[in-house]
């Protein structure tokens, strides 16, 4: 049954992006109402989905790659509608929703079979450090979505086309605040995700660190986003090159997420977790 | 909000106090650390020698890229990071203090009306100022208050506590370093393999190989392995046992994500090993016969025959029979090795005595591998990160406000201003901002 809720929430969320890019180029308010709704509809129906599969499997579904990408679509869909609730940024939904359904759509091309739990992942901090992890890269979602919509704004401007997409995008001032409030949430979430890694770490191998590859990788994702902010913050940096730096972050990021756990070997690997 | 240029214009001071190079520095550890996930780490350096090219294992060996995260310029990079962190701390702090004894009581109100946020109000009428007072702090009657330009100044404060945030925030990075310091001088880890009933005083440190003692003694009694349908491990347990002076002092079961802790030193459940075992039939010539039980790891000695024996090899099925080649070692220490097939006997001549020697039986025990640690810096490290956390809440969701209120007379009008700052979250401020305004017009009954 939570396969059944599966499919159709990637439905939904298909029909919710297209609506998201028919408002994007129609400009129609009524067609982003109607796919916001939608889309929420389709966020209960994705909760429910995952909250029936740890039921089913018995332990937080977290730790296969179709489960991580699935929770991971859920967390950036649930950030951007928690986020549009404050602030409605103008055609946020049209860079925000084909990232959530390209991580759906991935997700659903996963083997589905729930494998039982090893060991070393029966743990209390399972589903506080995944959790945690997820969200921080859902808002770091939402900040490379605003720096691409940044550049292609400052492009525009600076051309002076002030037509089409500079109709449709929100003024640099509001894409620069947006940034700044993304990169302070998820920067935090970030750190207690490594924070709460580390503990785990400690209390089954008795390391809090051991620059296994998925640790040592979000490290350096770390010292990038603090590079970043020190930037912003402190050397005042604003705008373009704060939006250039904030997509080879979340590059590095992605990397993090997926690169370490296909390719790399290590505890966070997917592949020899099952072998 | 800019540190003061200070007077001091040392350039090496001037160098380590700018917060450009703590973004090089950020910068050069993100990218040097990637090395490190692709070069495998930790191997012998043969190893090096046979997978790169001349030139890279050279590379490889100056830089220790085999160990990168203890060589010598990483540490060094993380030393300069750190001396970089104290200096921007001390060249901020003066500023911080200025700020924080800053008094917000002597301002005039021409300086309050060039405050971020602001509102004025002239009334012709008297103003009751026990009464629009608590306007501005909810329902706060007692607010400091002082003499400023002919009217009276009141002033509500909040969150300036939070400037300290930033010094909590990047010393946490400091108590983390000086936690693992501490981890790796005063502590030590290795790994340990016991046999069910196996006990041990000491264990190997992993990184320098010498025998560090444990101080009591840590048996093994008991391991069991249960595994899924898939044949994957479901948990893995060991019953451990705390000796001291022969005594059990402790006793607990430790699976993995649950250790045992005794005097500071943790031992966790890393790994295990399926230890064969079978049992030998010594017949004697007159009749008299004697059952060994021989383990994989382990000699046996055999005082009455003045034997020593140990297991080599075992194989379940050798040609459909159970096999195991077994040594023995007389009085004299001479060895020899033997090939025991179930079901057919050696003859093993010592001294003048004779043996017939059967394989009976076999079966399974096993041995828990167990990582053990002590490393006393680990809370340091734990606070280190809490503070890095809170600090984090204090620098980016505690803001520093300020609201000001003075009521004052010119030309026969009362004049009465409203101002207010904050250092974060303006929109937040500018809406309870906007509330004061209205409840102090409401009062006042003045546009």
């Amino acid at each position: 049954m939570h396969k059944f809720l599966f499919q159709l929430t990637v439905l939904i969320y298909f029909v919710s992006t297209a609506g998201f890019l028919v408002h994007v180029v129609t400009l129609r308010k009524d067609v982003e109402r109607v796919a916001t709704s939608v889309l929420t509809g389709g966020f209960v129906l994705h909760t429910v989905a995952v909250l029936w599969r740890w039921w089913a499997a018995g332990h937080p579904p977290f730790v296969n790659l179709h489960d991580a990408l699935s929770s991971l679509a859920w967390a950036i869909v649930g950030v951007f509608l928690l986020f549009q609730m404050r602030y409605r940024i103008k055609s946020l939904g049209a860079f925000v929703t084909p990232v959530a359904l390209c991580t759906i759509a991935a997700s659903s091309l996963q083997p589905k079979e729930i494998l039982p739990l090893p060991p070393v992942l029966k743990s209390a901090w399972l589903p506080f450090h995944a959790a945690i992890c997820l969200l921080s890269y859902a808002v770091f979602v939402l900040a490379f979505c605003a720096a691409v919509m940044y550049l292609m704004q400052e492009r525009e401007i600076k051309m002076k086309r002030l037509g089409g997409i500079f109709k449709r995008l929100p003024s640099l001032q509001s894409i620069d605040a947006m940034n700044k409030r993304c990169l302070t949430v998820g920067f935090t979430l970030l750190t207690i995700g490594i924070v709460t890694g580390s503990i785990w770490a400690e209390q089954a191998w008795g390391e809090y660190w051991s620059w296994d590859p998925k640790e040592t990788w979000s490290l350096i994702t770390w010292f990038l986003y603090a590079a970043l902010l020190h930037q912003r913050i402190t050397i005042g940096w604003r705008g373009r090159k704060v939006a250039i730096m904030t997509i080879v972050a979340f590059a590095t990021l992605v990397f993090t997420f997926l690169g370490v756990s296909l390719i790399l070997p290590g505890a966070h690997s997917y592949a020899s977790w099952f072998k | 909000m800019k540190p003061s240029s200070s007077k001091n214009t040392n350039p090496v001071w001037a160098f380590f106090s700018s917060v450009r190079l703590a973004v090089f520095l950020l910068i050069t550890l993100a990218v040097t650390s990637i090395a490190g996930t692709i070069i495998p780490q930790g191997q012998p350096l043969d190893f090096y020698k046979d997978q790169f090219s001349h030139t890279f294992f050279q590379i490889i060996r100056v830089l220790q890229l085999n160990d990168m995260y203890h060589a010598w310029w990483y540490l060094g990079l993380l030393g300069l990071f750190s001396l970089n962190l104290i200096v921007c701390t001390v060249k901020r702090l003066p500023f911080t203090l200025r700020l924080l004894r800053k008094d917000n009581l002597s301002l005039t109100s021409h300086r309050l009306r060039k405050m971020p946020f602001r509102h004025e109000w002239k009334t012709r009428g008297k103003v009751d100022a026990s009464a629009i007072k608590p306007l501005l702090e909810a329902g706060k009657t007692r607010l400091p208050e002082s003499q400023v330009d002919g009217g009276r100044l009141f002033l509500a404060e909040k969150g300036k506590w939070s400037h300290w945030g930033l010094y909590i925030l990047h010393s946490s990075i400091l108590v983390i370093f000086a936690g693992a310091l501490t981890g790796s001088f005063a502590g030590f880890k290795g790994n340990i393999m016991l046999l069910e009933g196996e006990s041990t005083d000491h264990i190997v440190d992993a990184s320098r190989s010498k025998q560090i003692p444990l101080g009591f003694s840590i048996r093994c009694d008991k391991f069991s392995v249960s595994f899924y349908d898939t044949g994957a491990p479901r948990e893995f347990k060991s019953d451990l046992a705390v000796l001291e002076g022969g005594n059990e002092v402790l006793k607990k079961s430790i699976v993995v994500n649950d250790p045992l802790e005794y005097k500071g030193i943790s031992f966790y459940q890393s790994s295990y090993q399926a230890v064969p075992q079978v049992t030998v039939r010594f017949h004697r010539k007159d009749g008299t016969r004697e059952d060994i039980v021989l383990s994989a790891f382990q000699r046996i000695s055999w005082p009455a025959a003045r034997l020593t024996l140990g297991l080599m090899q075992y194989l379940p099925s050798f040609n459909g029979v159970p096999a195991a080649r077994i040594w023995l070692a007389d009085s004299e220490g001479k060895t020899r090795a033997l090939w025991l097939l179930k079901g057919n006997e050696k003859i093993y001549t010592q001294d003048d005595e004779q043996f017939s020697i059967s394989l009976i039986g076999a079966s399974q025990s096993y041995m828990t591998g167990l990582q053990v640690k002590k490393d006393p810096g680990v809370w340091i490290v734990w606070l280190g990160c809490t503070l890095l956390i809170f600090g984090f809440g204090i620098v980016f969701w505690v803001p520093h406000q300020t609201k000001w209120l003075w009521i004052g007379e010119k030309d026969g009008n009362t004049i009465v201003i409203l101002a207010g700052q904050t250092n974060k979250n303006k929109i937040h401020f500018e809406k309870e901002f906007h509330k004061t305004e209205q409840a102090i017009e409401s009062v006042l009954g003045v546009k």
